[in-house]
């Protein structure tokens, strides 16, 4: 029972407070005990069953939940819907399947010599000359047949770079169609439609595998182990977080500055070579590929099993593979049994006649539908649950961190004593949408540590300018210059990176995302984690997000008890005034030398906005330069040194706020033409 | 035959093929125009159609090319399994936007998609189970009638398939530029939410999409039934594929888009087997959906690109 819940019972339960203990039984279990127990239980499976079927079906359990694990990166970190995932199975498997079987036989030359030497080839002494036959190594071949898949992850993942949800989804969807298709046509590599032949199982110090399933059961074990820590390690990185802000909302992850063609990329690569992998392990197995092996179908039951595991978790995913692979393989052919004997027991024909099995697809179309209707988050959701506030939390006086008490925190302000009177230099600005221009030649200033306000009627392109400024929008004509470079073409993570961060006019938050993560986000550009950082997690990747983590921690600190007790939320549950914090502070963390912040205010009641323009003017205050967007005029008054008028895409005006505001041009803008004569 | 004339005969087979593609993409696309939504379901309920179709036939005691008919009777069984194979998806496809997709309609993002897929998984395997994976032998009364052109041959299925498609789309062209309930489907397609304030009933707009999409894929299934003389449970997803490759090339959210991308998706068909290879067909065709979605999204005659994330 939470504090509030108590608090809401009232004086006569007061007993209650003291004799619930509940809160204190709150489960508690070390993650690290739990993956020991699976992992010991995982080792036991085989010399407990004892059964070569049911070892098989694990082993093929382990590669569906591999294969899964895959599918996740790409669908569940970066939101990118791939419905031909199967291809890159395929791919893997082929890979292993032709360079570990008779099927290509080049003639024997001289060139083949030291590949001989590396015992990569061999020499085959045939009737019609000597040929070369591959006999690389699977364990070799296992990161080799990943490379390979993640080289068409790539590939295939370019062209959709553009597209977005089902039309990206389609575009998968077609190649993976043409994957198998090309396999099928094209025997020369592949056998054709009859499949490959006689693919050589793994050798462990000269031990070979065969076809026993126990080796193959624990080689899937370690493979999927690897990938979960892989996916876990990369999921809590940044480059993790790049991936989830690239699917909550590509704009903010852009103007973030996150590099949005490399993180797509990595995802659908890293998420190919995990299938590549497996493909590798699972034709080594079954020594055979044929081309029905890797169609829509078998895309389908992946997509199946994350959506029933839960999309984006990790061990959701897993669950939900074996779950599924388990149902298919062993419990539908034991209820058809079970049925079978309860139509003999009560004598009902059809009964005794029934057979499940067949029904698996009917089942998984079924479970995609109930889950997205009633369960979207899967059996083990990957967000999750997070304290309510405590009584104390939510009632509290709000504490306002008083100007003098901002010790430039995390960074801000470094360095930022710099006098420049052009840090920011726009001239001849022009932007149009087709016929309408939304930007007309428009020129503005802005000093080092300077406050400039952008005003003017809706539609006047005042957000247009900020969009331009951040990349987001193309500039038609004209330059924009930061501290000496022109940045007009740059892309928004690199405008970004040179030091301009922005905030949005309608709030673009990552919304299930926490306050946390949110913040470490705007951090992107300031951290250096890469993919091999994330999983290798090496001292020096700790310290980094570890000080990340408390550079957030302060910049959060700067609106007092705001939200700070709110770490761990969800953004989409926070009220607006403190989601619009959120994203000053997400803006913050970029660690800026200007700050672009678009209607601030919006939405916030009059205390509420006198606070955030006290903290604008401390941000100010500790070497900030700000340009903002604002409809109030008080708080225009009160921050700007100079403001400048749009109207219609043009600059009518420039000047300090009061010549502002008796500036004719600018009367006229607001209120109309017979206000300015009056 | 000459060279000369093959192509022709392929271009006539190529015509019929589209006529049918061009049915079954119109689904794709009003659906689409209106929720933005790609409707995997649809694929399936066209399977669906094709034996709703055969067993109405069957209904009238006739079974695969054993009985013949001509002139009134002909004409009165074919409109019959037409009629009832367009009710039964049209009813079908408004089930399927009533209890699995309308409630996930204020859900962003994939997750209508993935819903039509599981759906579609679900028609496929209920008629797998029910009918069996043999393909059927389609009843088909139609005579062997026909006239030779240029070298080439018309049948008569051919120019029924032509007649009965041209019916239906001029009618449907009626229906959506005449019909008050056409003008709310066209407002509500350009903006939803405007069309709603304006006392446009959205609810019935998207059934009435969800029931002319899935009943001109009920004729459609009837038409591939008349053509090939067979239908399987599996014979929804590739027709289902080159249809909505039809209705992307067309421009997706475009009627006389979905028409034209119809024509010319059954005419790369049927030359692209005949000029490089059967085998590549598939090959073609998707490469003209992957092409057409990355490079030109909007397709012939599309709107504008998508834009929802």
């Amino acid at each position: 029972m939470t504090e509030r819940e108590r608090g809401m019972l009232g004086p006569s339960y007061a007993w209650l407070r003291q004799a619930s203990p509940i809160q204190r039984l709150a489960p508690y279990v070390n993650p690290r005990v739990v993956i020991a127990c699976v992992l010991i239980a995982a080792l036991a499976f085989p010399p407990i069953v004892r059964n070569d079927g049911d070892i098989d079906a694990a082993a093929n359990a382990l590669s569906f939940a591999a294969l899964a694990l895959g599918l996740n990166i790409v669908v569940g970190f970066a939101g990118l819907l791939d419905l031909g995932y199967a291809a890159f199975f395929a791919i893997g498997a082929y890979t292993y399947g032709a360079l570990a079987s008779y099927q290509i036989q080049p003639a024997w030359s001289g060139f083949w010599e030291p590949f001989r030497w590396l015992d990569l080839v061999s020499r085959l002494h045939q009737a019609g000359g000597d040929t070369v036959h591959f006999q690389v190594s699977f364990w070799l071949m296992l990161p080799i047949s990943a490379a390979v898949a993640a080289f068409f992850g790539v590939l295939f993942g370019a062209p959709t770079l553009r597209l977005k949800g089902d039309y990206l989804a389609i575009v998968t969807l077609g190649f993976g169609e043409i994957v198998p298709i090309v396999a099928r046509n094209t025997p020369a590599i592949t056998n054709g439609a009859a499949g490959l032949n006689g693919v050589a199982a793994p050798q462990l110090f000269g031990w070979s595998f065969g076809i026993d399933a126990t080796p193959y059961y624990y080689v899937g074990v370690a493979l999927v182990a690897f990938l979960i820590l892989t996916s876990t390690r990369l999921k809590f990185s940044r480059v993790g977080r790049a991936w989830m802000a690239i699917r909550e909302d590509e704009i903010a992850a852009a103007a973030m500055g996150v590099n949005r063609v490399r993180f797509k990329l990595l995802a659908f690569a890293i998420g190919a070579a995990f299938a590549g992998a497996t493909g590798t392990l699972y034709v080594a197995k079954l020594q055979t590929a044929t081309p029905e092996m890797f169609m829509f179908p078998v895309s389908v039951m992946i997509l199946v099993m994350i959506v029933f595991g839960g999309i984006g978790s990790v061990w959701g995913v897993v669950v939900g593979a074996v779950i599924l692979q388990i149902l298919q393989s062993w419990f539908l052919e034991d209820l058809s049994q079970w049925l079978h004997a309860l139509g003999r027991l009560i004598d009902v024909a059809w009964l005794q006649r029934v057979e499940l099995a067949p029904s698996i697809e009917l089942i998984f179309g079924t479970i995609l539908v109930f889950m997205m209707l009633y369960r979207r988050q899967g059996l083990i959701p990957a967000v999750r649950a997070m304290p309510a506030l405590t009584l104390a939390e939510q009632t509290a006086h709000v504490t306002r961190i008083g100007t003098g008490e901002i010790a430039a925190p995390a960074g801000l302000g470094d360095g930022e004593r710099r006098e420049d009177p052009k840090l920011l230099d726009i001239a001849g600005l022009t932007v149009r949408f087709g016929g309408l221009v939304a930007l007309r030649s428009v020129a503005l200033t802005v000093p080092a540590h300077g406050v400039v306000a952008v005003i003017g009627p809706n539609g006047s392109g005042k957000s247009t300018l900020f969009n331009a400024m951040t990349g987001l929008v193309p500039a038609d004509a004209g330059t924009i210059r930061f501290a000496g470079a022109d940045i007009t073409r740059l892309p928004p993570h690199r405008v970004l990176e040179r030091g301009i961060a922005r905030t949005f006019q309608n709030l673009r938050l990552f919304p299930s995302l926490s306050v946390l993560e949110n913040v470490m986000i705007g951090m992107h550009a300031r951290l250096q984690t890469g993919p091999v950082g994330a999983l290798l997690r090496l001292p020096a990747t700790r310290r980094e997000e570890e000080e990340a983590r408390e550079r957030a921690r302060e910049i959060l600190r700067l609106f007092g008890n705001r939200l700070l007790p709110r770490l761990d939320h969800v953004v989409s549950s926070l009220s607006y005034a403190n989601r619009r914090r959120v994203e000053i502070a997400r803006a913050l963390a970029a660690r800026p030398r200007l700050l672009l912040l678009d209607e601030p205010t919006a939405g916030m009641n009059p205390a509420e906005t006198l606070e955030l323009a006290e903290q604008i003017k401390s941000f100010n205050r500790i070497g900030l330069t700000i340009v903002l967007i604002e409809h109030k005029l008080d708080v225009v008054v009160n921050l700007a040194e100079r403001v400048v008028v749009l109207d219609h895409g043009e600059k009518i005006a420039e000047g300090t706020p009061d010549a502002v505001r008796r500036d004719d041009e600018v009367v006229r803008a607001y209120l109309g033409r017979s206000a300015a004569v009056a | 035959m000459t060279d000369h004339a093959v192509l022709l005969q392929q271009i006539i087979n190529g015509l019929s093929l589209g006529a049918m593609y061009a049915l079954l993409a119109i689904g794709f696309t009003l659906v689409y125009g209106i929720l933005e939504l790609i409707n995997f379901a649809h694929f399936n309920v066209f399977m669906v159609g094709s034996f709703v179709g055969m067993w109405a036939l069957e209904l009238l005691g006739l079974s695969g090319q054993s009985r013949i008919l001509t002139g009134l009777p002909l004409f009165g069984a074919l409109a019959f399994a037409f009629i009832v194979a367009m009710l039964a998806c049209g009813v079908l496809g408004v089930a399927i936007e009533r209890f699995a997709l309308r409630p996930l309609r204020t859900v962003s993002g994939t997750t209508g998609m993935i819903t039509t897929i599981g759906v579609s998984y679900i028609l496929f395997n209920v008629i797998l189970l029910w009918a069996g994976a043999d393909a059927k032998n389609y009843p088909n009364p139609m005579p062997a009638m026909h006239w030779p052109l240029g070298g080439a041959v018309i049948e008569l299925r051919e120019l029924l398939i032509w007649g009965i498609a041209l019916v239906l789309m001029v009618g449907l062209h009626l229906f959506v530029s005449r019909t008050r309930l056409g003008k709310a489907m066209r407002a509500t397609a350009q903006d939803a939410e405007a069309a709603r304030m304006m006392g446009v009933d959205v609810d019935r707009v998207v059934v009435t999409a969800f029931f002319l999409g899935s009943a001109l894929a009920g004729a459609a299934a009837l038409i591939f039934g008349l053509y090939y003389n067979y239908t399987s449970f599996l014979i929804g997803y590739t027709a289902g594929l080159r249809a909505f490759t039809a209705a992307v090339l067309g421009g997706i959210g475009s009627v006389t888009g979905a028409m034209v991308g119809g024509i010319i998706i059954g005419l790369v068909e049927t030359l692209g087997g005949q000029l490089i290879a059967v085998r590549w067909t598939d090959v073609i065709i998707f490469s003209i959906l992957v092409l057409v979605l990355v490079f030109a999204p909007a397709g012939l005659m599309g709107r504008a690109a998508p834009t929802k994330s």
